[in-house]
This record gives C-alpha cells, sequence and structure tokens, in this order.
C-alpha cells in the first residue's frame, strides 16, 4: 500500500508559527487577534452582544444574519409575569436618532424558558436574560424562575428603562434603591449579574459604584436617554407615554463620556452601548474603557450591524497589532479630563 | 422574506406629489402577496434612519426598455428574460424627510429593500370568503389605495365582482384609478374639496351603496387612515358585513422585535397588542380596538 503523499495545506504547527505574536514592536501581517473577552466568567467568542429590546429572542434575525457569529445575544427585557406594554404611538424616529417608550411588553419569564430559550441554547452566541420588576420582590421572583432555565449565561437587570412608572428608573435613579435591588438579585442569581444603568442621573460614577458595592458582576451603560418630541400640528406629544427613551448615533458621544467616567470610577467590567452602528464606534467605547459592547437601535434598520462591527473590530485589532483586552481601556488622554 | 440592496428602476412622478417606485428584485418579486409590505432603506443618510413600510403596489415582468422619468442618461435598457416577476413597485406620497429622499431617487441608485413583510390578505383566506360572498368593495383613503392594487387583480383572477370607492383630499390624491379599471365594474370617487367625484369623505357614497343593497353579501377590504378606516368599521357593521382593514403604522423594524407597531386588539393582559408588521397588516376589523389611536 502506497503510503499517502504529504500535499496539501501546510502542517498547522508551521502556520502557527508563522502567526505568532512579535512584542518586540515589530510589524507582522500574520498577528491573530485575540477577540474573545472574558466578563464575570462568561467567555464571549467576540466583544460584540446586541441590546436588550432590539433582537427580540434571537429567532427573529435567524434568516438575516449568522447568529452563531455574535459575541453574545440580550434578549427582550423578561417579567415575573407578561407585560402588554404601552398604548400606541410607541416609537417617532428623530434625527439619527429614534424614540421608543414601548413599556416592557413580553412573554413572562415563564413562556420565555419554555418558548425562547431552547433556540438560543443552541447558538454560541451567549445569552444574557434582561430582568425586569417593579418591585425588588419582582426582580427576585423573576429571576428564581429564570434560575431553572439551561444556557442562561447571564442576568442583565434592567433598573434604568424610563417607559415604565413605578420600578425600572426609580430603581436607576436613587443610589441607595440600586444597591439594594441589586443586592437582593445578586442573592437570587444563580448566573452572572450585569446591571444596565441610565444615563439620566448627575453622577454616573455614584450609581455604578453602588452596584458595584452591592454585587454586580459588571455593568452595561447606558440605557437610553430620556426625550420627548412634539407633534406642532397638533400640539400634542408624538408618543403615548409623553416621554419615551432616545436612542441611536444621536446619543453616541454621550454614552462614551459616561462609559469612560464609570471605567474609571469602578474595577468591574463595562459593556458599552449608545448609538452604535459601525465598528469605530464600537471601538470608541471600547478604548474608553467598555470590555465588550452592545449594538442596538441599528439592528432595526441594519441587522447586519453587529457583525459588521465585529469584523470591523478584528481588521482593527490586526492593523494595530493588538488583542481586543489591550483595546479595553487604552485610552491616551492628551490634557483634559472628561 | 430577504434583505437586499436592490437597484431602482424608475421613479415615476404622478399627481400631488405621488411617485411610483420601481425596482428590479426577482425573488422578492416572486415571494410578494397581495397586502403583504417593505421596508425600504435609504442608503447613505445617517439622520434618516428608519426604513420605511411600504405597502407592495404591483408586482410586475421585467419590462423590455424600461424608461426612467428622472432624465435619461441613467436610462436603462434591461432584456426580457422570463414572464417570472422581476420588479417590486411602490405607491407612495411625499410627506416627510424619508419619503421627500426618496423622490430624488434615480434609476441606476440602490435602495435597501426588506421584503416581503406581514400576514397580507392571504392569511385570512379572504379568496374564500370573497367567493362566497360573490362581491368585494374595496374602500381606499388616499396613499391607502397602494395596498389594494394586488387583491383586486388576484380577486379578479378568481371572478369576483369588485367595487372601488375611493376618497382623498383632492383630485390630484387620486392616483393609480386607471390601474383598477380592468378589475373592477364601478369606481366612486370622492374629495374632500369636491374637485373631483363626490364632495366629502369616501364614506358617504360607501354607506349609501349598502343601504341601497341590504341584502348584497359582500366583503368589504379597506386601507387608509386611521379616522377613514375608523368610520368604515363603523359602517360595516352597522350594515352587517365583514371587513378586512389593511393597516398602517410607524415601523421600527418590521421584524416583530422593536414593537413599535402595536395596535391595540381585543385581546386581555399580554394580548392586548399585536404588531402590524408581524401579526398584520392586515386584521378583521372586529379584532381591532378602534378607540385608540395607532397614529400621532
Amino acid at each position: 500500500m502506497a503510503k499517502p503523499k504529504q500535499e496539501g495545506p501546510r502542517p498547522p504547527a508551521v502556520r502557527r508559527q508563522s502567526k505568532r505574536i512579535v512584542d518586540n514592536g515589530q510589524r507582522t501581517t500574520d498577528f491573530v487577534p485575540r477577540l474573545e473577552v472574558e466578563i464575570a466568567g462568561v467567555l464571549f467568542q467576540n466583544p460584540v452582544l446586541t441590546a436588550s429590546g432590539t433582537f427580540g429572542y434571537g429567532r427573529e434575525f435567524a434568516e438575516l444574519l449568522d447568529l452563531n457569529r455574535l459575541g453574545g445575544i440580550c434578549v427582550k427585557g423578561i417579567s415575573a409575569d407578561p407585560l402588554p406594554g404601552n398604548p400606541p404611538p410607541r416609537i417617532y424616529e428623530t434625527d439619527s436618532g429614534m424614540l421608543n417608550a414601548i413599556g416592557l411588553q413580553n412573554v413572562g419569564a415563564r413562556r420565555f424558558l419554555e418558548e425562547k430559550l431552547p433556540f438560543l441554547r443552541t447558538l454560541r452566541a451567549r445569552s444574557v436574560v434582561n430582568v425586569f420588576g417593579y418591585s425588588t420582590e419582582d426582580y427576585v421572583r423573576c429571576i428564581e424562575i429564570l434560575n431553572e432555565g439551561e444556557g442562561i449565561d447571564a442576568y442583565e437587570l434592567n433598573i434604568s428603562c424610563p417607559n415604565t412608572h413605578c420600578g425600572g428608573i426609580v430603581y436607576g435613579s436613587d443610589p441607595k434603591l440600586t444597591e439594594e435591588v441589586v443586592a437582593a438579585s445578586k442573592r437570587a442569581a444563580r448566573f452572572p449579574l450585569f446591571v444596565k444603568l441610565s444615563p439620566n442621573v448627575t453622577d454616573i460614577t455614584v450609581f455604578a459604584r453602588a452596584a458595584e458595592a452591592a454585587g454586580a458582576d459588571a455593568l452595561t451603560l447606558v440605557n437610553t436617554f430620556v426625550g420627548m418630541a412634539i407633534d406642532v400640528e397638533t400640539r400634542g406629544p408624538r408618543i403615548s407615554n409623553l416621554t419615551a427613551g432616545l436612542s441611536g448615533p444621536a446619543i453616541k458621544p454621550l454614552a462614551v463620556r459616561l462609559v469612560h467616567q464609570a471605567a474609571r470610577a469602578v474595577r468591574i467590567p463595562i459593556i458599552g452601548i449608545g448609538g452604535i452602528a459601525k465598528w469605530q464606534d464600537a471601538l470608541e467605547f471600547l478604548i474608553a474603557g467598555a470590555r465588550a459592547i452592545q449594538v442596538g437601535t441599528a439592528n432595526f434598520y441594519a441587522p447586519e450591524t453587529a457583525l459588521r462591527v465585529a469584523d470591523g473590530i478584528a481588521d482593527y485589532c490586526r492593523r494595530h497589532q493588538m488583542h481586543v483586552d489591550q483595546v479595553v481601556g487604552s485610552f491616551k488622554a492628551a490634557g483634559g479630563t472628561a | 422574506m430577504r434583505d437586499e440592496i436592490v437597484t431602482v428602476v424608475e421613479n415615476r412622478v404622478l399627481t400631488g406629489g405621488h411617485f411610483v417606485l420601481s425596482v428590479r428584485s426577482p425573488q422578492q418579486a416572486a415571494a410578494a402577496r397581495p397586502g403583504q409590505f417593505a421596508m425600504i432603506r435609504l442608503l447613505g443618510h445617517s439622520d434618516v434612519l428608519l426604513r420605511r413600510p411600504m405597502s407592495i403596489y404591483d408586482v410586475k415582468m421585467e419590462a423590455k426598455g424600461t424608461v426612467g422619468s428622472n432624465g435619461s442618461s441613467k436610462r436603462k435598457r434591461i432584456a426580457r428574460r422570463s414572464r417570472s416577476p422581476a420588479l417590486l413597485e411602490f405607491l407612495y406620497k411625499v410627506v416627510g424627510r424619508g419619503t421627500e429622499l426618496m423622490s430624488r431617487l434615480e434609476p441606476g441608485d440602490h435602495v435597501g429593500l426588506l421584503a416581503p413583510l406581514g400576514h397580507g390578505f392571504f392569511a385570512e383566506d379572504y379568496l374564500a370568503e370573497a367567493r362566497e360572498a360573490g362581491e368585494v368593495v374595496h374602500v381606499a383613503g388616499g396613499i391607502g389605495i397602494a395596498a389594494l392594487l394586488l387583491p383586486a387583480r388576484e380577486l379578479a383572477q378568481a371572478g369576483v365582482e369588485q367595487r372601488l370607492f375611493f376618497g382623498g383630499r383632492t383630485r390630484t390624491d387620486l392616483v393609480g384609478v386607471a390601474e383598477f379599471k380592468p378589475y373592477v365594474t364601478a369606481t366612486v370617487l370622492a374629495t374632500e374639496d369636491g374637485s373631483r367625484g363626490h364632495q366629502g369623505y369616501v364614506t358617504s357614497p360607501f354607506e349609501d351603496y349598502l343601504r341601497r343593497r341590504p341584502d348584497r353579501s359582500m366583503l368589504v377590504l379597506a386601507c387608509g387612515p386611521w379616522a377613514m378606516l375608523e368610520a368604515t368599521v363603523a359602517i360595516c357593521n352597522r350594515y352587517h358585513r365583514r371587513c378586512l382593514v389593511s393597516m398602517e403604522n410607524r415601523m421600527g423594524c418590521a421584524l416583530g422585535v422593536c414593537l413599535g407597531c402595536s395596535i391595540r386588539v381585543r385581546g386581555e393582559g399580554h394580548g392586548a397588542y399585536e404588531r402590524v408588521c408581524t401579526e398584520g397588516p392586515v386584521f378583521w376589523a372586529e379584532h381591532v380596538v378602534w378607540g385608540e389611536r395607532a397614529e400621532a
């Protein structure tokens, strides 16, 4: 019997050798950046997640992009009991942004476990479940139900929704209440706990520290900015809830500044979000100190955004000979402070 | 449903700030059914973020030597390849920045197109219902006419007798009437300013028609502004006629995730709202709660 010829691609060992990182400052085109990031023990294959409320339960986008290439998926805010949401109109487009006041319409924790989680479990993207409640007991009860689920990688505590009258933002705009709800949720949670903070506060560092002190494993910032739009013809509100959350590219500079501030105030990782529509936007957040980022509103009009952002980050890292974790917090302040 | 970048074949100018945008997209055109819609994304305008929902007005075979209305420099000749649908058409009126930008599109330009979307008339088994009723009455208000051409053609092919009631603010709003001619036995027009047809709302001649024919069974298909739909549905209820409405609303994603286009329907708790993009845009009139307005 003839021995099979040693042909075809070069042996892997040799390839790996040629792609080895050069630490002495020499440029090499073969540099393979590490894109994985670790947050509270959860390993994301890349730092790009899709934001809660903009990506449903993942499956809705399965026809449009390869979900397995995402770092993670944050599902629509889940409450212990199903919620109907606010009366219409619920959304309104503004220049480079949009207002929404959906009111956390969702299927409830039990139906989420039965109908939505089994699909998410099959993906390489990590599943982060956004949790919402009207009282500390609500948050805890929701987490206790979700704890039974297999395939949840982390919780994202939503204490910053601006569109529900009690709960949500009430917790996110009082540091004592932030501590209370985070501590209670952390005690109940079987999975790591991320806390999504509101930007509608005087000093973000106070809330970042409060959440950290209460046991948060990571922070997501920021949620939407409270805004309003008026129909000048009718002189009435554009959104039935009167006020609504502003998202989209319009808020990006505001969000980058808050991430930068918070990153210097706490030791726990930060997930940056706010108007990311291209890879350069994502890098601003990473450089400002976020370990991962979320793409939100862009999913509505350009579902391929998250994957383009991930590819762009990889290209950037190759070009700059840096691993993602080296980019994180690499901001060079040339005088001045944020 | 597919998300594609498609080429503009034509952007035809009609009266009163109305246009018909024609794009080439064979796969999306082949999949489109009456009552479905598309999301059009304007490329290269970072201030206009969201896609615009548009009824699929018409599906056409590829035309030979299609001529653009906006200058002959970009005139394109497209060879006839087969008799399968290749063009999708959208009838729209310039009402804001998005549609204003749309009106500037020229043959050869590109737009993003997510289509076909939604549960159209087909989902309600309206053909069976229409055959049983024996007659279909279309009631259209303004740009709402755009949702009714495809069902009218399908119903005509099924041999169903049809009638069109079409109203607008003024005569230049009454676009596309000729397109319906082959499919309907009668067209009744109305304008608020009386510049064409009956003066007043289209719902008046529609109600007259129902009043004159108390024994005739019919199915009503309606599309238009909220107030006009609400009035049409009230008339249908008064005369015990079933009505399918094609709803319009602002939309964030049309993928069912933003929940921005939800309207109030007859349901309790979590079932109190349904998405126009996913459960609709076509609903049985009795399923919608008409007290709460969907539009700002």
